[in-house]
């Protein structure tokens, strides 16, 4: 049997999330910003596919295939915004709100899965 | 790297200082909605305008929100005939401030709008890094 990848797939999520959620946090600071245009980072599963092993580097000579961390901060400029405003400002509350539930409501999902999985390994732990 | 729900605290923070800025500038301006000169043909009172602009984190790049500054408004002034006003001029029209309570107000409705929202997320953040801790609860 495999062992399930999940805790390393739902911290990497969550990382994701809060990353994300930042980012929204950022919009929304600057929702009255003269010119700011609206963020959004790149998709989950195109941040998973960047993602690879990387091999331990033991000799200054040795080249690095890519830093394999926090791919996930990479920010698309332009997301589709609802609407861009006269003054060049293109974050709409109501769609960076409706995103935040979105992102909190994952998040919870990843923490209570990981709790359930825990506490499964724990029952075989102490009978 | 700072862990990024900090950061939204942080950032959120930000939002509600810029925003309680502006409305404190609004206040102003509908406080002195009538504030004329005192000596004839005086300047009144100018509407106040605030400015944002982000501030931007270069270790994140996450970008929270600063006051740029507060200018004054470029509007002509109203006037209106009082002859007997102690700020007329020798034609007996008084310069009133260029503050339209109307404009002020939906200012605020936004200011107010933009404050929710920021405090949205704060909570939203402080939830995420519950839901993170209680990860360690036994249950």
């Amino acid at each position: 049997m495999t062992q399930p990848y999940l805790f390393a797939l739902a911290s990497q999520h969550n990382r994701w999330l809060s990353m994300r959620q930042a980012t929204i946090a950022t919009n929304v600071a600057n929702a009255n910003t003269p010119g700011f245009k609206a963020q959004e980072v790149t998709p989950f599963d195109a941040v998973l596919d960047s993602t690879r092993i990387a091999m331990t580097a033991s000799n200054p000579k040795h080249m690095s295939i890519g830093d394999i961390q926090q791919k996930d901060s990479d920010k698309i400029q332009g997301q589709d915004s609802w609407e861009v405003t006269h003054s060049g400002n293109s974050v709409n509350l109501e769609q960076e709100l409706i995103k935040a539930g979105e992102v909190g409501r994952e998040y919870r999902l990843n923490a209570n899965v990981v709790k359930t999985f825990h506490r499964m390994l724990l029952a075989s732990t102490k009978v | 790297m700072a862990d990024p729900l900090q950061t939204i605290l942080k950032i959120g923070a930000s939002g509600l200082e810029a925003q309680s800025v502006r409305m404190r500038v609004l206040a102003e301006n509908i406080a002195n909605a009538n504030s004329a000169g005192a000596t004839p043909g005086a300047d009144p009172y100018t509407r106040k305008i605030v400015t944002f602009e982000s501030e931007i984190d270069d270790v994140q790049s996450t970008a929270g929100v600063r006051v740029a500054g507060i200018e004054t408004a470029r509007s002509a002034y109203r006037l209106e005939h009082m002859p007997g006003h102690p700020a007329a001029d020798e034609k007996g029209y008084v310069k009133l401030p260029n503050v339209d309570v109307m404009v002020e107000m939906a200012d605020m409705r936004e200011a107010n709008r933009s404050y929710d929202a920021n405090l949205q997320l704060i909570k939203q953040a402080r939830d995420m890094i519950n839901q993170a801790i209680d990860m360690l609860r036994s249950s």
